[in-house]
Formats: structure tokens, C-alpha cells, sequence
């Protein structure tokens, strides 16, 4: 049974108007608090963030598109939310947002006694809540774009952010991805706490708008709700465009097809980034025992081959795969055994690299249908059938 | 119906013109040097592409590591790309190039063997190809 409650119109410190329980069913009443396009935003946002949630921690890498493509609806969600905090109906109003220290403290003293004050929009610590996830989720999504950028070369940010950039953003949104799950797990223990405890119909509020005994000085109208929609519209048309625009490639193209034609007989011709020029030389110069076959060349074509990717090495490009493998020297002189190959891959079962779609781990090709650019991307992860892991 | 008929025969003439020329630069080579050579085996050239060779590499002592003891069947290279059947009936061009075909030889017989191939293993092993 719902508590009749009647509200003395007490103006708390914050200019919010909270209700005392006093029985009294006469006077109860439902009041429309949350605007639709608040109400549509917040089951939006739980559903996009479900995603981006389920596709960070626990898919394979090439979900990242779909990762992203949930980061950039989150980021439309959110440059909505901000600007409805300015423009919105009352409740929807930062500046109607009880955050002052009297307002949380006096929310907190309520908790404590026996009587807790039932709030007609946000009360104290609920909107605290929202604030912190508000911000850490506008972290995630920046994060994120740095992240994308600089380490896909993919995203408004792409040719901006370098490599390095990237890894240290990428700490970051791991750690902020920790803080939100966290801010979630306390939002939603807050709400069941009050909807189970303390019998307030928080989630029903946000599924109908209304409140019963709550207040609204100014109650949302028709207007809220087209002027909403067309805001948000309007901005999702922006996240479409930025989301499906090709990011202008910033990993040159190169190309030589005396390298092509002569080295991918018996493997994918590698892209020039996945070594340093040093150990190419070494490479060009030992061809005669290349992995225990002979793979002489004539001195004409060994020499343009050698000068080609000594000029397009690990260091001329600012790729993921030229810093990891590219970059790293291993005594056998095999990407695979580069500490980030064998973590990258560790999960793949061993027998699937010797399965006839695949051959052999230095297949590069057989899975990543991008390596021929030397992108390596996560999306482009693609194992053929009979892949285990 | 006449010029189309000559048209497709003289094709098969340049074509098979085209396959044959190496052969007969091995054939020559060969007879240089033992004039009493008097032409290719295909059974030798059969035997050779089965047979497990030694002084090679560990890791490829026979022509069939790579090539399958099926000269029709699909080969992969150690790093894992599909090798084009050796059979000439299956890939008509493979026996044409002379420069593709040398450095082939060279490579795969110093793999193999660890030594070149001499004219008349060459010509032996292609002459088996063709009838594959």
C-alpha cells in the first residue's frame, strides 16, 4: 500500500519543496514531474550504456564498432541531457538540482530518522548521483574519442591524437568505466532503497512522468516534449553524420609492387610498419636461410625491396601494431613471439593456427582482413570458421 | 567457322609453344652435358618429387611438405598461403615463365636439397607435371 501523504509546502535552503508523511488520502494527488524527453533520455541512456557496458568488458575485440557506435549515441544523450538541464521543464533545470550542503545534510538527517521527507524532483543525494554520472559519462565519451583516435585512427579525433596519447586516455576510461559501474550499482541501490523501503514509486515516476503528492511549480507541457524531441533529433542527425563520415586516413598508403609481387607467394606481404628499419636490412640480407627456407633474390630486386622498407619502417608510422610488434626486436626475429602478439592472441586456441583457412600464426591476413594497410583493426577482426577460443 | 577453328588452333600452338620452351632450354642443357641423354622421364621426375631428400633444411626435406603428394591438390607454404596445384592440367601456365620457374628451382631445391637441381631433374620433374 502507497503511503497517503500530504505536503506542507516547506522551502528547503536549496528552493526545493519536499513532502512530510502525514496521512491524510484527501489531498493525495499526481503530479507530472519528469518531462517526456527526460524520461525518454534516462531508459535511452540505460539501454545505450548496457551496450557500451556488455561490448567493452566482456566482447572480443571486434565489437569495437558496435562500442562505438554506443559511445557516439551516448555522447548525443549527453549534449541533449546538458542542454535540457538549461532549457527543460523545472525538474529537468540544473539550477532546480537540491545540491547545496544544508539540502544534502538535511536529506541525510531524514534518512536517519524514522520519517524520511519524500522530494517532488530530485532529492539531495539523488541528484548528486546524477551529476557524478553525468560528468564520469562525459568522461567516458572523451575518453573514448581520444582513445579511438589515436589508437584506431578512427573518429573526429583521428590524425590528431598520437599513439601515445591514446594509451594513457585508454587508462583512463578504464578507470572511469570502473567508477561508473560503481556510480550505477549506487544509483540503483538508491532507487530500490526508496521504492522498496521507503515506498516511494521512484521508477514508475520515471516511466509516467508523475509523482503522487509532488509538487511542479511549473509543470511540463506539449511544448517540453516537441521542443525536445526536436532537439535531440537535431543532434542526433550531428552524432549520425560524425559517426558515418570515413575519418580521413592518416596511415599513408605504401605501396611497392616488386615487394608485393616477389614476397607474398609464400606469405601475406607485411606491411612495412610491423618492423624496424634494422631488422629489416637483417631480414634482406639473410634470405638465403629466411625461417629455414631459401628466398633469394636477384641483387636488383633485393636491393629496391630493402630500400622500400627501411624507408617505411615501425617508426614512420604511429600505429597501435607499428608501437607494439612493429617497434619490438625478438632474438628469433618473429612478430608472434612480441610480448603483445602472444597476449593479443593467448586466447586463441593453438591447434586453430594450423587449420587450413589459417596455416600458420604469421597469417596475419587470414583473420585481420585489414593487414595489408597495416591498420589492424579491431573491427576488422574477422577469424574464419573453425577459429577456437 | 573456319578462321575461329584455325584462330583456336594456332592459340593452342602459341600456348603450347609458350610451356615448352623451357623445357627444351633443359633439354638442350641436359644433352650438353651427357650427350648420351636421350629424353625425360616422367617416372624419374615422379619419383624425385616423392622422394625424401636429404642435406635440405629440417624443415622441408621433400617436395610434398609444401606440394602435397597430390600434384592436383592445393599446397600451403609454411607461413600458411595456398600454393597453385603443380599438375599442368591444372594450372596451365605454371611450366611458361622461365625467370618464375629459375628462381623457383633455385630456391626450393637449395631448401630441399641444399643444392641446385641440375637441367635433367628439372626437366624430369616438369615432364611429370605434364602429365599430371
Amino acid at each position: 500500500m502507497l503511503k497517503a501523504v500530504i505536503f506542507h509546502e516547506t522551502e528547503l535552503l536549496c528552493g526545493v519543496k519536499h513532502l512530510d508523511h502525514t496521512p491524510d488520502i484527501t489531498t493525495k494527488q499526481s503530479t507530472l514531474i519528469w518531462d517526456l524527453p527526460l524520461r525518454l533520455f534516462h531508459w535511452a541512456m540505460v539501454s545505450v550504456v548496457f551496450v557500451a557496458a556488455v561490448t567493452g568488458y566482456f566482447f572480443e575485440e571486434w565489437w569495437l564498432d558496435i562500442h562505438a557506435y554506443a559511445g557516439y549515441a551516448l555522447g548525443c544523450l549527453l549534449i541533449f541531457r546538458i542542454i535540457w538541464g538549461f532549457i527543460g521543464s523545472y525538474y529537468s533545470r540544473f539550477q532546480t538540482f537540491p545540491l547545496a550542503k544544508q539540502g544534502v545534510i538535511a536529506h541525510i538527517k531524514s534518512l536517519l530518522s524514522f520519517k524520511p521527507k519524500e522530494y517532488s524532483g530530485h532529492n539531495p543525494i539523488g541528484a548528486w548521483m546524477i551529476v557524478i554520472l553525468l560528468a564520469t559519462l562525459s568522461l567516458l565519451v572523451i575518453t573514448g574519442l581520444v582513445l579511438y583516435g589515436g589508437q584506431e585512427k578512427h573518429g573526429p579525433f583521428a590524425g590528431l591524437i598520437s599513439f601515445n596519447i591514446a594509451e594513457f586516455s585508454e587508462e583512463i576510461h578504464e578507470s572511469l568505466a570502473g567508477i561508473l559501474m560503481t556510480a550505477i550499482a549506487v544509483h540503483v541501490a538508491g532507487v530500490l532503497f526508496e521504492t522498496v523501503i521507503l515506498k516511494h514509486a521512484l521508477i514508475q515516476a520515471m516511466i509516467n512522468g508523475k509523482k503522487q503528492g509532488a509538487d511542479n511549480p511549473k509543470a511540463p507541457t506539449i511544448w517540453h516534449t516537441i521542443a525536445g524531441v526536436t532537439l535531440f533529433a537535431g543532434i542526433l542527425l550531428g552524432g549520425l553524420y560524425l559517426a558515418t563520415t570515413p575519418s580521413q586516413s592518416t596511415i599513408p598508403s605504401v605501396q611497392n609492387e616488386t615487394y608485393k609481387r616477389e614476397c607474398s607467394d609464400c606469405h601475406p606481404a607485411y606491411h612495412p610498419s610491423l618492423r624496424l628499419a634494422s631488422d629489416w636490412t637483417y631480414i634482406m640480407k639473410h634470405l638465403d636461410d629466411h625461417y629455414g627456407e631459401d628466398a633469394t633474390l636477384n641483387a636488383e630486386k633485393n636491393a629496391e625491396i630493402t630500400v622500400f622498407l627501411q624507408n617505411n619502417d615501425a617508426l614512420s608510422f604511429d600505429t597501435e601494431v607499428a608501437h607494439k610488434i612493429g617497434r619490438i626486436s625478438t632474438p628469433s626475429m618473429r612478430m608472434s613471439d612480441t610480448r603483445y602478439w602472444k597476449k593479443r592472441h593467448h586466447e586463441i586456441d593453438p591447434a586453430s593456427f594450423k587449420i587450413a583457412a589459417v596455416g600458420s600464426k604469421v597469417n596475419c591476413n587470414a583473420c585481420h582482413q585489414d593487414a595489408d594497410s597495416g591498420h589492424f583493426d579491431d573491427a576488422k577482426i574477422k577469424p574464419p570458421v573453425g577459429v577456437k577460443s | 567457322m573456319k578462321s575461329i577453328l584455325l584462330l583456336t588452333a594456332s592459340l593452342l600452338l602459341v600456348t603450347q609453344m609458350a610451356s615448352a620452351a623451357p623445357l627444351d632450354d633443359y633439354r638442350a642443357q641436359a644433352k650438353a652435358t651427357d650427350p648420351s641423354f636421350s629424353d625425360f622421364s616422367a617416372e624419374k621426375g615422379k619419383a624425385f618429387f616423392l622422394e625424401n631428400h636429404t642435406g635440405g633444411k629440417p624443415e622441408t626435406p621433400s617436395c610434398t611438405s609444401c606440394h602435397t603428394k597430390d600434384a592436383k591438390a592445393v599446397g600451403q607454404t609454411r607461413a600458411g598461403k595456398a600454393i597453385e596445384p603443380m599438375a599442368l592440367s591444372v594450372s596451365p601456365t605454371r611450366y611458361s615463365d622461365k625467370d618464375k620457374l629459375e628462381k623457383w628451382f633455385r630456391r626450393n631445391c637449395n631448401s630441399v636439397l641444399g643444392r641446385e637441381c641440375s637441367a635433367l631433374e628439372k626437366g624430369n620433374f616438369i615432364t611429370f607435371m605434364q602429365t599430371q
